[in-house]
């Protein structure tokens, strides 16, 4: 083939393109530490995708009644959590758990606090969307038509479906398949690399003295907090584009021991509410750290209001609860990880230790306005 | 994984006249149309939309039918040797291969029995056999992990709610949190609330029976196995399509079980193994819950192959009441 021929191809194919309105290409901006994540291979990322993901991730019309959005419980200055204890659905319902943030959810392994069979974001959003008890979204086969309609109906939605999903027929571009196609994409650009923490892995600023000390604890023998809070993102089931196996580990961390043999209370009994296998009682997926100091209050169930708090249960090996229908001795919960032990921390220990925790923090991430609701400023007609 | 691998056999052998572009039978066979219908019953009467039942559980209440859907699938005809000849389902809203949902409640949304003018959503399973003489019937309940359409594996259990066929595509039917379906949802309210262990009320009491302690391969995104198959064959050695019909027995699905309690765990049965009101349920349903001993392994297999106690064959009333909608 000679070279103006090849030429002539070029200019062929991508004018063929410039007609159909090609979604732009997505670039991972990640430092070199960061591999890309996995994404399935039916939701590539696209910039109009992660765009009209944003806008529906903001919009209460996603829910039944029309009252609640997926940043209601994700708070961008909250790095996508709420602050609350447990979460409240579109009706009222409380959920059983404290909601979890979004950030570098592309590399969970699994979602959610303690279930091995969601390992996708797609899946997992059919939760928050269809679940009944609790209700969150409140979605259902009664209601979907409606809901759908709200999208169709509406003319910038419009344009913004056909952006992102050009592939699809005109009348196939709004259901809840690309609904959730979309917010998976949105939650999966949700990055966070900008912290005191990054910036000293990529030598731009030096940690402080404290900063330093309990980065050396963390990782160290004596706290041994990098055993489940180890990979990049600060967690155990950190997965990439080139993950041939991902690991999945759930941990029982000693907080509750209500019967003595280990029991937690209801409706958290952890990975055993799934597998019903007695030694699964109690054991939860180890959250990430990233943000962890604007991500209170702690734990599955949010019972842990502070962060100092949270340092002082696994000083003692575990929560120790003296009175009411929890009581008990997590320390000495027979199904507790072994990684978890009393280690006697100093008071300045901890205290590096949380310097250390707090610069976890990406100011970035809690501040950006590509990460913000577009409602609020106008940017969703951008 | 050893489910999974039996499943599978079943499924490509059951799944070989499953094709939505139709049976595959040699030329000289000819083929019928077959009609299975079913009949949910209670208090020995025929029960369905909105009606009232009577006489449930240990406690004898009356209550009123909440919901009634269930995943049927691999449909055979039995000849009098015992050999099992797959029924081609029709391709429709309410059967994708050989699999179809029952819908016992009305299209309405009322509370009235089922009557011709306000039948149930959908009772009946419609398809193809080739002509032959036929004795008895086989069906299981649930969804299967896959099955075959046009010659291919096709994933049913797990496949995405969103962009799966007709009557996969249920959301109220989905089971998200076990990544599959419901195969069972009977759900009924007492007259009056079922009180919870803590003393705390509540309106509706419910049996979801489903695959259990499932998990994912996360190398690509698929679910491949649950470790309690929850799933369960009815062989009915005696059966006539044209003269009979497949009864369900609520009366017997509840005959152990105090539908005004719950005890703890989900209210009712959701298949747990440490749930209460399960082991009631799941004997009545002919399920093994947990292992039979220690060791056993049969944890959410059935007790005696092809016997639901729930199931029964029954004569085709004359006057059709309940009549499904075709």
């Amino acid at each position: 083939m000679s070279r103006g021929s090849l030429f002539g191809l070029t200019l062929a194919v991508a004018t063929a393109c410039a007609a159909t309105a090609q979604p732009t290409e997505w670039k991972w901006e990640l430092p070199k530490y960061v591999p890309p994540p996995r994404t399935p291979a039916d939701n590539p990322m696209s910039e109009e995708k992660f765009q009209l993901g944003r806008r529906l991730f903001f919009d209460k019309r996603v829910s039944g009644n029309g009252t609640l959005s997926c940043s209601s419980c994700h708070l961008q200055e909250r790095a996508f959590t709420d602050g609350r204890v447990v979460s409240v659905g579109s009706t009222g319902d409380k959920t059983p758990r404290n909601a979890p943030s979004i950030v570098n959810s592309g590399w969970h392994a699994t979602l959610t606090w303690a279930n091995p069979a969601l390992v996708t974001l797609e899946r997992q959003m059919e939760n928050p969307l269809y679940g009944e008890r609790p209700i969150e979204m409140g979605v259902n086969d009664a209601n979907k038509a409606e809901i759908v309609a709200r999208f169709r109906n509406d003319a910038d939605y419009k344009k913004w479906f056909a952006a992102a999903f050009p592939e699809k027929k005109p009348a196939e571009q709004i259901s809840f398949e690309t609904i959730i196609k979309a917010i998976s994409a949105f939650q999966r650009g949700v990055i966070s690399f900008d912290s005191r923490y990054d910036q000293y892995l990529q030598g731009k600023i030096k940690l402080t003295e404290a900063e330093q000390r309990g980065h050396d604890l963390y990782f160290g023998e004596k706290a041994e907090c990098h055993h489940c809070h180890g990979s990049v993102n600060l967690d155990d089931q950190f997965v990439h584009a080139k993950t041939r196996e991902a690991e999945t580990p759930f941990h029982n961390t000693g907080l509750y021991d209500i019967d003595g043999k280990g029991a937690y209370p209801e409706p958290n009994h952890g990975l055993y509410d799934i597998t019903q296998d007695p030694d699964d009682m109690g054991k939860f997926r180890a959250p990430g750290l990233r943000n962890i100091a604007v991500t209170g209050p702690y734990m599955h169930d949010g019972t842990v209001a502070t962060l100092e708090e949270v340092i002082d249960i696994y000083a003692r090996g575990g929560r120790k609860i003296a009175s009411g229908p929890n009581a008990g001795d997590g320390a000495a919960n027979p199904l507790k990880s072994p990684l978890i032990v009393k280690i006697d921390l100093t008071p300045q220990e901890k205290a590096d230790l949380l310097a250390f925790l707090k610069a976890l923090t990406d100011e970035t991430l809690l501040t950006s306005p590509r990460f913000a609701d577009p409602w609020k400023t106008q940017a969703a007609g951008k | 994984m050893r489910n999974l691998r039996s499943l599978g056999l079943a499924a490509v052998a059951a799944g070989y006249f499953c094709g939505v572009s139709g049976p595959v039978f040699a030329a000289s066979s000819e083929t019928k149309p077959v009609s299975i219908s079913f009949a949910l019953m209670d208090d020995g009467k025929e029960v369905g939309c909105g009606a009232p039942l009577a006489n449930l559980g240990t406690g004898h209440l009356s209550a009123k039918l909440h919901e009634a859907r269930l995943y049927v699938y691999g449909f055979k005809l039995v000849d009098a040797k015992g050999k099992r000849t797959p029924l081609a389902l029709e391709q429709s809203e309410w059967q994708y291969g050989d699999v179809a949902l029952l819908d016992f409640k009305d299209a309405r949304g009322g509370n009235n029995p089922c009557t011709p003018g306000n039948p149930a959503k959908n009772t009946t399973i419609v398809g193809k056999a080739p002509a032959g003489s036929y004795v008895g019937l086989e069906f299981s309940v649930g969804a299967p992990v896959e099955t075959i359409v046009d010659g291919k594996p096709v994933s049913i259990n797990h496949s995405n709610v969103e962009t799966a066929p007709a009557p996969l595509d249920v959301v109220g039917m989905a089971w998200n949190w076990q990544a599959g379906r419901r195969f069972v949802t009977f759900e009924f309210d007492p007259a009056t609330p079922v009180v919870k262990a803590d003393g705390s009320k509540a309106r509706t009491w419910m049996v979801h029976i489903g695959s259990t302690a499932c998990k994912g391969n996360p190398a690509t995104g698929e679910i491949v196995a649950c470790a309690h198959e929850n799933r369960f064959t009815v062989a009915l050695d005696r059966f006539d399509p044209k003269t009979q019909r497949v009864e369900l027995d609520l009366t017997g699905l509840l005959a152990s079980s105090d539908i005004a309690a719950d005890k703890g765990g989900a209210i009712g049965c959701m298949s747990a193994l440490d749930d209460p009101e399960c082991p009631a349920v799941f004997a009545a349903l002919g399920l093994n819950l947990g292992d039979s001993a220690a060791g056993a392994g049969d944890a959410g297999k059935q007790t005696k192959p092809g016997v639901s106690p729930i199931f029964k064959a029954g004569a085709m009333t004359s006057a059709k009441v309940m009549g499904a909608k075709q």
